[in-house]
């Protein structure tokens, strides 16, 4: 599939913004059972301002992707069947009570009213999260997405952002903070190291249908695609195939794991090792999941492989085989004309 | 309920692309607006089509068959790119299961033509909208036309007459008709989209040779002959 650059942006800042907000509130939530944990308001406003404004860049940025921006409103018509749908209004109603809980934290409202928006912002937040994950993972087309991996993993990439923004954030206004939450945010980028490891090894058990499948054709005579109608290019084969992403998949794909996992993971366990709380670590660590998140999410795009590619010759053939009981890798074929 | 369809021999259709042409021709002058095609007279020329012709070989050789299949849009009875539709614009007529997109409405946003596993919805990148095929609904209610003229513009032009139009759901429709009797088929029935449009499979084709062509007075003898033996 061809990546789209607003879907990525949307990615990052709406992760950022609601896995930030969610550490955030649930952390000063725990103060109502006497904990020691209520933040100061600074860093209260201070997160919600910085998560409007990303889940505002988000928005913004996502409206790229669409054909004509002024009629987005009309998105919300199909909630009851849309997954688009349910992320639009999720996401503005998100945005919208997050401002609330901002406000009604500046003005030191009763706090009854504040964890009112409190908990309906951490809901809506999840609840859009939830929602965009699911674009992708029922679409039963892309077999690579068609799974809950993509569901869970994308949860926790959320997780792995906010954990990490929350760090840094936490180091200038409460760092006694940063040594549970370290562990926290180190549990996070594990786990996701552990789902987006799943994720990979999963395509190469996936029982991919074949063309004879889709030209409805017996299985035992081959078929070979002989011309695809024009001379170029067209929608469908740009769109669902992208042939630069493919070719430069197997460079990126490292780096993504290298960014995502393997920096943040140095980082943050050398700042634990050491009981060396610098405020350096956790913007880096920020940073390179930033990067790292950007690059992965390229890669999700790249990796999906849309059936109708089957028509146009160019859908991986079973690229990977259990025989013997080791894994064998048959070199993955792609091709318009054999 | 009503469902119109499609029809296609493949047995027939040779791929001629005059029915993805006239479509084009049709589509980008009807009510439904412009096909846009983009650098038409450059090196890429590339631009919106309903319909799309491929071709394929089957078999091994020497014993490989070609054939060619022309793919619209095939009005799925459990079509996945309508619920998807964040707004409505997708959408599949009760009256006669025709699936159009709403222009007014589409915001483009991509997401019913990645749940189409045929890949028969096209992004007009002038319009910014979804197109696909409509099945001519405006040409086949269209009470100005003379009766025999309210079919899609793909049946009528087809030379080969590959292409038939009709209610799947009425018995007494030419389509339903060729469905039943030649063992119509559709693609992809693994994916749960019911299609609406369906394939005619090609048959296989047997020639006897006549005894009056095995006569020596025939002019052709000598090539029946080694034709015959030959098996060519
Ligand atoms: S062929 Fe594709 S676009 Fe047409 S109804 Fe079926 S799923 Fe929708
Ligand atoms: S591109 Fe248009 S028709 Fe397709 S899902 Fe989006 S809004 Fe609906
Ligand atoms: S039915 Fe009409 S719109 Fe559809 S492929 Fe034929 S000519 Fe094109």
């Amino acid at each position: 599939m061809h990546p789209p650059l607003s879907l990525i942006w949307f990615f990052l800042t709406a992760g950022t913004s609601i896995g930030l907000f969610s550490f955030i509130y649930l952390t000063d939530f725990l103060s109502l059972f006497g904990l020691n944990t209520s933040l100061p308001p600074n860093m209260i406003l201070f997160s919600c301002v910085i998560s409007l404004v990303l889940i505002a860049l988000g928005a913004i940025g996502a409206s790229f992707h669409l054909g004509h921006k002024l009629r987005a409103w009309k998105a919300i018509k199909r909630f009851h069947t849309s997954w688009l749908s349910r992320e639009a209004v999720f996401s503005g109603a998100y945005g919208f009570t997050l401002l609330l809980y901002g406000v009604s934290y500046y003005f030191n409202l009763h706090p009854a009213v504040q964890h009112f928006f409190g908990i309906s912002t951490l809901l809506l937040g999840w609840l859009s999260a939830f929602s965009t994950a699911m674009i992708y993972a029922s679409n039963r087309f892309v077999l690579e997405w068609n799974t809950s991996l993509t569901v869970l993993y994308y949860l926790n990439m959320y997780l792995m952002l906010g954990s990490s923004a929350f760090l840094a954030t936490a180091y200038h206004y409460k760092p006694e903070l940063i040594k549970p939450y370290l562990l926290l945010a180190l549990l996070f980028v594990f786990l996701g190291l552990a789902l987006r490891i799943a994720f990979n090894v999963r395509q190469f058990f996936l029982k991919r249908p074949t063309i004879n499948e889709a030209l409805n054709l017996p299985h035992n005579r081959p078929v070979k695609v002989l011309d695809t109608g024009t001379t170029t290019n067209n929608y469908c084969t740009e769109e669902f195939y992208y042939r630069r992403g493919k070719e430069m998949l197997s460079f990126v794909l490292p780096l993504a794991y290298i960014f995502t996992f393997v920096i943040p993971l140095m980082l943050l366990l050398y700042s634990l090792i050491s009981a060396n709380y610098k405020y350096a670590f956790y913007a880096l660590a920020y940073a390179s999941l930033f990067v790292g998140s950007a690059l992965e999410r390229w890669s999700f795009f790249v990796e999906g492989n849309h059936v109708q590619n089957l028509f146009y010759g160019l859908y991986p053939e079973e690229g990977y085989r259990l025989r013997k009981g080791y894994m064998e890798k048959k070199k993955t074929k792609i091709s318009l004309r054999s | 309920m009503a469902q119109f369809a499609l029809v296609i021999d493949l047995n027939t259709c040779v791929g001629c692309h005059a029915c993805a042409t006239n479509c084009k021709e049709w589509n980008t002058q009807a009510s439904f607006g412009p096909l846009s095609d983009f650098d038409p007279y450059g090196r890429e020329p590339q631009g919106v089509w309903y319909n799309r012709i491929m071709t394929y070989e089957v078999g091994e050789f020497p014993n490989t068959q070609v054939f060619h299949l022309p793919k619209s849009c095939l009005h799925c009875q459990d079509a996945p790119c309508v619920p998807v539709c964040p707004t409505g614009a997708s959408y599949k007529r009760e009256q006669d299961g025709i699936v159009l997109v709403n222009y007014d409405d589409c915001i483009g946003c991509k997401l019913c033509s990645w749940s189409c596993p045929y890949g028969c919805r096209e992004f007009d990148e002038a319009d910014k909208v979804m197109k696909k095929c409509t099945l001519c609904i405006d040409r086949i209610y269209d009470e100005t036309l003379p009766p025999e003229h309210r079919k899609p513009a793909c049946v009528l032009t087809c030379p080969a007459r590959a292409r038939f139009f009709g209610d799947i759901e009425d018995p007494s429709s030419e389509a339903y008709k060729v469905i039943k009797e030649r063992n119509g088929f559709v693609l992809f029935p693994d994916m749960g989209t019911n299609p609406a449009n369906h394939y005619l499979p090609r048959t296989e084709t047997k020639v006897h040779i006549d005894e009056h062509l095995l006569k020596p007075e025939n002019p052709l003898f000598l090539e029946v002959v080694q034709r015959h033996y030959k098996g060519g």
